[in-house]
C-alpha cells in the first residue's frame, strides 16, 4: 500500500534495477523549474536546475553568471536596462 | 574619428564588469579599445561599451595610475588592484617529514630480499629428499 506521500506526485519514479534481477520503482523528488529572466522570461543560462540543498553545497561563483543581475536577468535583458541607465545619465 | 576616442567615458555593458565606468586608454582598431578606470584594463570589443557624455583628459596608452587620477576628478570611484605575492610552497618540509618512512620502509624490503633469497634454497633442500622417501617406500 503505497503512503500518502508518494500518491500526490510530489516524486518522480525511477526504475532501479536490484542486484537479484528485479526491476523495482524508486521514488525520487523532482527537479525544480529553470530559473527564467525577470523580464523576458526565457531560461537562463549559467544557472543549475538543483534543490536548494545542493545549490547551497556548491560554489557561489557556479550558481549564477558573475555580473551584476546575474541569475535574475538574461544576458541581454541586463545590456539593455545598463544601457539605458548610461543613457539617463549622460542627459 | 569614431566615438571610441582616447579619454572617452564609457559603461561596460558586458561581463563581470558590467555597469562600471571606464575611460578608453587605446583605439587598437574599429572593433578594439582598450579601457581602464572602476573595471580591469582589457582590451574589449566597442560593442559592449555605451559611450557617456564625458571625456577626461589623458594620453594614449596612459597608466592606470593616471587614469584614477583623472576618475577622481569626474568623483568615481577607482579600485586599486594590488599585486599578487605568490605564497611560499611548503615542499621542503613535506619531504623532510616523508623522508625517515621512505628509508623504514627500503630497509624492510632488503630484509625481505634476503629471506626470499634464503628460501629457494631451503625449498630444493626437501624436493631432494621427497623422491627417496618414494624410493624407500616402494622398496
Amino acid at each position: 500500500m503505497p503512503k500518502g506521500r508518494e500518491k500526490s506526485g510530489r516524486f518522480r519514479k525511477v526504475f532501479v534495477k536490484t542486484p537479484g534481477g528485479d526491476t523495482k520503482v524508486h521514488l525520487r523528488e523532482r527537479k525544480p523549474s529553470k530559473a527564467v529572466c525577470g523580464t523576458c522570461k526565457k531560461p537562463l543560462l549559467g544557472v543549475p536546475r538543483e534543490r536548494p540543498a545542493i545549490l547551497g553545497k556548491m560554489p557561489k561563483t557556479a550558481r549564477r553568471p558573475e555580473r551584476p543581475y546575474g541569475g535574475v536577468l538574461c544576458s541581454a535583458c541586463t545590456r539593455k536596462l545598463l544601457q539605458q541607465k548610461a543613457r539617463g545619465e549622460s542627459q | 574619428m569614431s566615438i571610441y576616442h582616447v579619454g572617452k567615458v564609457c559603461v561596460k555593458l558586458a561581463g563581470r564588469d558590467a555597469g562600471k565606468k571606464c575611460v578608453v586608454v587605446e583605439a587598437v582598431d574599429e572593433r578594439f579599445v582598450v579601457v581602464d578606470g572602476a573595471t580591469r584594463r582589457k582590451k574589449v570589443n566597442v560593442r559592449h561599451l555605451e559611450p557617456l557624455a564625458q571625456t577626461l583628459d589623458i594620453k594614449e596608452k596612459a597608466s592606470s595610475a593616471e587614469v584614477k587620477a583623472a576618475f577622481s576628478k569626474l568623483g568615481v570611484a577607482v579600485k586599486e588592484s594590488k599585486p599578487r605575492k605568490t605564497a611560499e610552497r611548503p615542499k621542503k618540509q613535506k619531504k623532510k617529514a616523508a623522508k625517515p618512512v621512505k628509508e623504514a620502509k627500503k630497509k624492510a624490503p632488503k630484509a625481505e630480499k634476503k629471506s626470499t633469497a634464503e628460501e629457494p634454497a631451503k625449498k630444493e633442500a626437501p624436493v631432494e629428499k621427497e623422491p627417496v622417501k618414494v624410493e624407500a617406500a616402494a622398496q
